[in-house]
């Protein structure tokens, strides 16, 4: 009987792991990646590196047009409208306040979901981190960004990191570089799984996110430049950890009562 | 056979100089590596991208020290993209040649940057020619095998 419930467990696991590649594949396929960089030489690299994983390729020259992209242009021209309209909306003492994102559904048509932003961080005008500032205070809050830079400056590479970058990595970018960016792949898998599945497959996401967390933690390596303060680097992953907690305690809860309810039974 | 043996040693012998003597860095390897079935002229077109690139920047910056009033900040930028773009396509000695000219401008010495614009020509031509044979080779040993192949 134990071996025929192996053998069972055996041919799910290859099953559950088959499925989980074609996901993957099938998320790879649609995951897009807005590149900004002022070089066409860097465009041209960042293209060919995302091109070749299956990945959906947008290429800005500036800032500014990855905001016009996104919908965020006329944020200022908005901004203005919004406080100007709060303010006579508070002079007459009303309890509504007008939203100061972009609705989704103002965004531009065809514009397909944005998955990952790699920016530079040295940009003529808007630079990296300005466009990060305004990309974590807008609707595209939750897309993770990748800071590029060719300097490795401490101070800079924390900044980043504090606003909200999810990396910072040094140019010229390589293939390695691109390995320590599959979690993000495997993340946005994650999410798309977690609304398709039911709980009983919540092992196999935890698992995700805990080869996740070990390969975040584990690439903080000579590539990505080190700061002095580099606890500070452990900060933006306090969401996935946090994420991956929530899930382990879920599990645990179920345990516990599938338990309780057997000793109850019995 | 032997015609294209040789060229490949050729080709071997002259991208091993040319990392030796510091021409090219491991990013040229990064180049190669993503050149495959789909890219076949990855190589080609990125680096075609950076002369053009570096050209431009170059007539950019000697215009810019030949002005009266010499704008520092918008040399400095123009030098800092030269440098980016240089390092990317792993022109070693390009790059290299791009830190003292940085460093002149933050001094504002005229005279430094005078002198290291010279520099960062002369290893740029260098540079170019040395890939424009490496390319010519490839073109050739290619060249070879496809008469090869309508011989069999």
């Amino acid at each position: 009987m134990e071996l025929g419930l192996d053998n069972s467990k055996l041919q799910l696991q290859p099953q559950n792991l088959k499925q989980e590649q074609k996901l993957l594949q099938q998320q790879e396929q649609h995951f897009h990646v807005l590149a900004v960089d002022d070089s066409v030489i860097d465009r041209k690299l960042l293209e060919r590196l995302f091109r070749g994983s299956s990945c959906k390729v947008t290429c800005v020259d500036s800032g500014d047009k990855a905001l016009k992209y996104l919908g965020l242009n006329n944020i200022d021209e908005q901004l203005d409208n919004n406080f100007s309209s709060t303010k006579s909306i508070l002079e007459s003492s009303s309890p509504d306040s007008p939203p100061l994102t972009p609705n989704p559904l103002q965004l531009k048509e065809g514009i397909s979901k944005v998955n990952l932003i790699m920016t530079d961080y040295c940009m003529p005008g808007m630079s990296g981190y300005d466009l990060l500032k305004r990309v974590k205070g807008s609707y595209w809050k939750d897309v993770p960004v990748v800071i590029m830079s060719s300097e490795n400056v401490p101070s800079r590479i924390s900044m980043c990191l504090e606003e909200g970058a999810e990396e910072f990595l040094l140019k010229p970018l390589q293939l390695s570089d691109l390995q320590k960016l599959q979690p993000y792949f495997l993340k946005s898998l994650d999410n798309s799984s977690d609304e398709q599945e039911s709980a009983n497959s919540s092992t196999s996401t935890t698992d995700f996110d805990d080869d996740d967390l070990i390969d975040n933690n584990n690439s903080i390596s000579k590539r990505k430049a080190m700061s002095p303060e580099s606890l500070e680097i452990s900060r933006p992953k306090m969401k996935g950890l946090a994420r991956g907690i929530k899930s382990s305690c879920i599990l645990l809860i179920s345990l516990i009562m599938i338990m309780f309810l057997i000793m109850v039974f019995s | 056979m032997d015609g294209k043996v040789q060229l490949q040693k050729q080709l071997f012998d002259y991208t091993a100089s040319l990392f030796q003597e510091g021409f090219l860095d491991n990013q040229f390897n990064q180049l190669e590596q993503l050149q495959d079935e789909s890219n076949p002229d990855f190589v080609v077109e990125v680096v075609t991208l950076f002369f053009d690139d570096a050209e431009r920047i170059l007539n950019e910056l000697t215009t810019s020290l030949g002005q009266e009033k010499i704008d520092f900040k918008r040399l400095d930028a123009h030098v800092h993209q030269l440098k980016g773009s240089s390092s990317s396509i792993g022109a070693q000695r390009v790059h290299e040649a791009c830190i003292p000219f940085r460093n002149f401008c933050t001094e504002q010495n005229v005279e430094g940057c005078l002198k290291s614009l010279q520099q960062v020509k002369h290893e740029y031509s260098l540079v170019k020619s040395k890939l424009e044979t490496l390319f010519k080779m490839e073109e050739e040993l290619l060249a070879s095998s496809l008469a090869d192949l309508k011989v069999v």
